[in-house]
């Protein structure tokens, strides 16, 4: 049977492709841009791994918090690699005279850097950038730093207390990606030039890196499992080359999973004009299957013949989809390598375009299927009696169904997460479902209204139209509502984002963080801030960093999987007496000077599955401690407050060099005098403007929602190719219908009041059900996945019903024209 | 003697309108003997066409039994009434309905395919021949007059050997030198391979050609 389906097939496509132009343009679409996301991770992931030796400064790095390595780890690292360099990171203050801003210092030895190389101006190596002139070292500054502070080439600045010289300005860091997000703009210097600064000092925060160049073909696998084993409970953290920031490869696994899910909307939406076309197809192709089944062909070899057709013209959508998919970005790479902060390497990611195919192949199958099966089943008799093909049969159904299964099946698994995938898929099939029965009320509705505006015309005429029974309400509120549903959700997800951080956040976060207070400065500290009449709340406590790094005698990582807290140090705290957040457990008295002891985020600890009574061991400044978990606090994040993770008993930490770290919480306009005075009053702390780091939270927000937006508008524009492609479907039996209205003594512009009130209504109807859908979507994303509060922003919520409106006109009207220009009996004779 | 090759016992057919249920045919009996040649007539809407229709299988009777070739085509679903055509019934239609898609060697060829046949476009060739139609055969309908189209419809119906043809109106959308041509053709045809013929027509000196004349009235025979 295939062969001779296969002949027929290719005969009838021999009549050319037209009815398929909305098919293969809503099929290219969506399969370009989920082509498009993965070709793009494919070069940052090609980038990021062809660029990981320089990003992260060596072919691997050991990483220790709050202290350097140790004779035995230096030892280790020099009998097996090439070279070793240490740098020394933390946040400081840089003061120019009365002005104090903040800077991520790093401070290099003579071999910086191993790999790549930075770029200076003046042009000069750094190593006689930073020895300075006239007796002061020098300094190199990210050119944001020194225009802040209105630094010029040869200026002096005090960072801690040393004075250094301005030499260069910093135009390119090789290695900036592998130190991850940081709030302060670079400043480079020599790490034997900050003897004096005062500033690394016992519980100074600072990250010490020990950058490695190993010999060609060291395995890194055996060199890190050799250190972690060697190095054990030391607080020692290894990055190797293939993955310079885990942080970053996270950051853009999670971003394209997302944009790939939005990509399926897309799918999802050209399946709609995907049915919508070959619906008609198969409608225009009555005659020749009332034919073929008059001679004999049974209703396999039908659905053979016309599924024959629909596959060879998806493979040519797809095949055009993965094309544009796939060159777009290698085109754009000049482009997007300025834009973006990760390198990019032009390449072909055979894996994204073998999904974006298969996704492709899928959605064409599902939205053909139906259509397909009913007219397979039509009789011979509708050959000659006209009237709808007959329904599709169970076995249609259950394959659709099945295959609608394995595309969210794999969706689901491709995904780097999974609940998400599936939101998503639950998403649009409920928002499918939710437009689908928004068309059918609309029709039925509109046919038991139309009789009743007696003497509008217009308004009569367009109620009918709607309310026909095989009209063009159902697809056109389909492929449009869906579209706008995206655009809803991303809408408000962004809305609320933007509020929780421009206001909210602001509103409840302090105005400074303070770090780095020492022990004897924190009571002179409090003093100053409780006599000044602007400063509001003050809170202080102790702070060290330490990696939580077994549970019961089990590594963490092996009980908490990848859950952020095991991944890197995290803040910890000592207090005497019970916090007014105590969840659950009972808290050590104040005097207690028993074993140590730990309170743990309830949250956090119920998502590792930890229990009070477990033994952890966290590891800080190189010593292991191992507590007991006694209690529980309700740590709230989202305050923009202090909070800890874990909070021990005085008595654990006694003896280890620690800082005070405080929140300020003052009006904006005492900021700039506080951290005057605090700066001139304490030179060591760190003194970070909370508002200026969400300001720059906000920005990096915003360029993530340029992407999403992007993503949101592809899939858009698919509804609005849809939405056209329906229209000028409709635009013949609109021509008859201005004909016969004119023969009757309809004016145009009654006429296209008619077509535009109609276009109007449903374009209306899918901005108010895109509105609901997407307001329910983005409340879910808020609430669940973000814990935030929804709140529903009106002007987004009226752009998308608008839009939705302005766009169903624009589509109406534009296909209005002609039919309204056409003569009556022009239009009429054709028809006999 | 040979089993009739059609027979119909009281059979109705009732379709559903906008306007409700209409009753097409109201209880029709009737036998067709193999080898004759049979002409319906009738005035418009006496349900002529839906008789021929249910004598081939494209329309289900609402009631009383339809037999072809001995077989009930009442207990026959969609798939197994195409299958039981092929081979055993042509049909020509008024207006003609060839497969645009294809050409006129293919739209002949087409029922042999369906069936099977090795050598389909070979006997489509010769098939297209006897109409005399061998130069047009790689045109396209549209490429063809009403009169060339129909005498490729007729090539169609006879290339499987059929014993049943049925032709509803074949010359309705001809003009009256095309039709005559094409009438000798279908009889030529018939004569040639021995088939039943069963035919609807407005024509009297067509029905005339006839061995037998069965009248239709408002659903009934007359």
């Amino acid at each position: 049977m295939m062969p001779l389906a296969l002949r027929l097939a290719g005969r009838e496509l021999r009549g050319g492709l037209r009815g398929f132009r909305v098919f293969l343009l809503c099929l290219s679409l969506g399969v370009m841009a989920i082509a498009a996301v993965g070709t793009l991770r494919g070069m940052i992931a090609a980038g990021l791994a062809d660029q990981g030796a320089v990003l992260l400064g060596g072919d691997a790095r050991l990483q220790f918090t709050y202290r350097f390595a140790s004779e035995a780890e230096r030892d280790w690292m020099a009998a097996r690699a090439l070279q070793v360099s240490e740098v020394v990171d933390f946040r400081s203050m840089i003061v120019v005279g009365e002005d104090r801003a903040l800077t991520q210092v790093k401070a290099v030895d003579d071999l910086y850097p191993l790999v790549g190389a930075l770029r200076l101006e003046p042009d000069l190596p750094l190593d006689q950038a930073l020895a300075g002139r006239d007796g002061l070292p020098g300094a190199v500054l990210d050119p944001v730093l020194a225009a802040r502070l209105g630094l010029a080439i040869g200026d002096s600045f005090r960072l801690g207390a040393q004075d250094f010289v301005l030499m260069a300005r910093l135009i390119h860091e090789p290695d900036s990606l592998g130190g991850g997000f940081s709030l302060g703009p670079r400043s480079l210097v020599r790490r034997a030039d900050l003897a004096a600064s005062g500033l690394i000092g016992p519980g100074t925060l600072f990250d010490s890196e020990y950058r490695l160049t190993l010999p060609a073909g060291t395995d890194l696998d055996m060199l890190q499992a050799e250190a972690e084993a060697e190095f054990a409970d030391s607080g020692l953290r290894w990055n190797d080359r293939r993955s310079a920031n885990p942080g970053v490869d996270r950051f853009v696994a999670r971003l394209s999973d997302f944009l790939v899910l939005v990509g399926l909307a897309g799918l999802a939406v050209g399946g709609v004009g995907i049915a919508t076309a070959v619906r008609a197809w198969a409608e225009a192709r009555r005659e020749t299957l009332g034919i073929l089944r008059v001679l004999g062909a049974d209703g396999r070899l039908i659905l053979a013949v016309m599924l024959a057709q629909v596959l060879a013209v998806s493979a040519l959508g797809i095949a055009v989809g993965l094309l544009f998919g796939a060159l777009l970005p290698m085109l754009a790479a000049p482009i997007l390598s300025g834009l973006l902060p990760f390198p990019l390497q032009a390449t072909l990611s055979l894996r994204a375009l073998v999904e974006a195919g298969f996704y492709g192949v899928l959605t064409a199958l599902i939205f053909s299927l139906w259509p397909l099966s009913g007219a397979a089943r039509q009789r011979a008799a509708a050959l000659f009696r006209g009237g709808a093909g007959a329904r599709p049969g169970w076995t249609a159904a259950s394959v659709v169904a099945g295959l609608a299964l394995t595309l969210i099946g794999t969706a689901t698994l491709l995904s780097g997460n999974r609940w998400l995938a599936l939101g998503t898929a639950g998403g649009i099939a409920v928002a499918l479902a939710l437009l689908a029965l928004a068309g059918m009320g609309l029709r039925r509705s509109a046919r038991r209204l139309a009789h009743r505006p007696r003497g509008r015309l217009a308004l009569r005429a367009a109620l009918a139209a709607l309310g026909a029974p095989r009209g063009e309400a159902v697809p056109a509120l389909l492929a449009l509502g869906l579209g706008l549903t995206v655009l809803a959700a991303m809408g408000q997800i962004d809305a609320n984002l933007r509020r929780t951080i421009a206001a909210d956040l602001p509103a409840r976060a302090p105005a400074f963080y303070v770090l780095d207070i020492q022990p004897d400065q924190i009571d002179a500290f409090r003093k100053m801030l409780s006599d000044d009449p602007e400063v509001g709340k003050v809170e202080a406590a102790p702070m060290l960093r330490g990696v939580l790094s077994r549970i019961n005698g089990r590594p963490a990582a092996e009980v908490a999987g990848d859950h952020w807290v095991v991944r890197g140090d995290r803040g910890l705290t000592t207090l005497a007496g019970a916090p007014a957040d105590l969840a659950s457990g009972k808290w050590w008295p104040a005097d207690y000077s028993g074993p140590p002891q730990l309170a743990f985020s309830a949250k956090e600890g119920a998502e590792i599955g930890l229990k009070l009574g477990d033994r952890l061991s966290v590891n800080v400044l190189g010593r292991e401690i191992e507590a007991e978990l006694v209690a529980f606090r309700n740590v709230d994040f989202s305050s923009a407050g202090m909070g800890f993770i874990m909070t021990l008993n005085p008595g654990a930490l006694a003896g280890a060099p620690q800082t005070h770290i405080a929140t300020i919480h003052a009006p904006p306009d005492a900021e700039a005098r506080l951290m005057r005075d605090l700066g001139r009053a304490f030179p060591n702390i760190t003194l970070i403007a909370v508002r200026g780091a969400i300001a720059r939270a906000a920005e990096a927000l915003g360029a993530i929602a340029t992407a999403t937006a992007t993503a949101a508008a592809s899939v858009m524009v698919t509804g609005l190719v849809v939405l056209v492609g329906t229209a000028a479907a409709g635009e013949g039996a609109r021509a008859r219908e201005a004909a016969i209205l004119k023969v009757l003594g309809a004016t145009r512009g009654m006429i296209l009041r008619s077509f535009a009130l109609r276009a109007a209504l449903l374009g209306t109807m899918a901005g108010a059900v895109a509105l609901v859908a997407g307001s329910a979507a983005a409340w879910a994303v808020i609430v669940w996945v973000m814990e935030g509060e929804f709140m529903l922003a009106p002007l987004v919520a009226l752009a998308i019903v608008g839009g939705g409106a302005l766009a169903s006109l624009l589509a109406g009207l534009a296909f209005a024209l002609r039919p309204l220009r056409a003569r009556p009996a022009q239009v009429l004779r054709a028809t006999e | 003697m040979a089993e009739p090759i059609l027979e119909l016992e009281d059979v109705r057919l009732t379709l559903a309108g906008n306007a409700g249920a209409v009753e097409v045919l109201r209880g029709i009996s009737l036998t067709v003997e193999p080898g004759q040649t049979v002409g319906l007539v009738g005035p418009s809407g006496s349900g002529k066409s839906s008789l021929l229709m249910l004598m081939g299988g494209m329309e289900r009777a609402t009631g009383g039994l339809v037999r072809a070739f001995g077989q009930d085509l009442g207990a026959m679903d969609e798939d197994g009434l195409a299958r039981f055509r092929r081979g055993r019934m042509g049909v020509v239609f008024q207006s003609f309905h060839l497969i645009p898609t294809m050409t006129a060697l293919e739209n002949v060829a087409v029922p042999l395919e369906i069936a099977g046949a090795r050598d389909a476009f070979a006997r489509a060739a010769e098939e297209l021949a006897a109409v005399g139609l061998s130069s047009r055969a790689g045109h396209y309908p549209a490429q063809l007059s009403g009169g060339e189209q129909q005498r490729v419809a007729l090539a169609r119906a006879a290339v499987p050997r059929p014993a049943l043809i049925l032709a509803d109106e074949p010359t309705g959308n001809l003009d009256a030198a095309n039709g005559d041509a094409v009438m000798d053709l279908l009889f030529g045809l018939r004569d040639r391979h021995g088939a039943t013929l069963v035919m609807v027509t407005h024509a009297p000196e067509l029905a005339a050609r006839c061995d037998r004349v069965v009248r239709l009235a408002d659903g009934r025979l007359a």
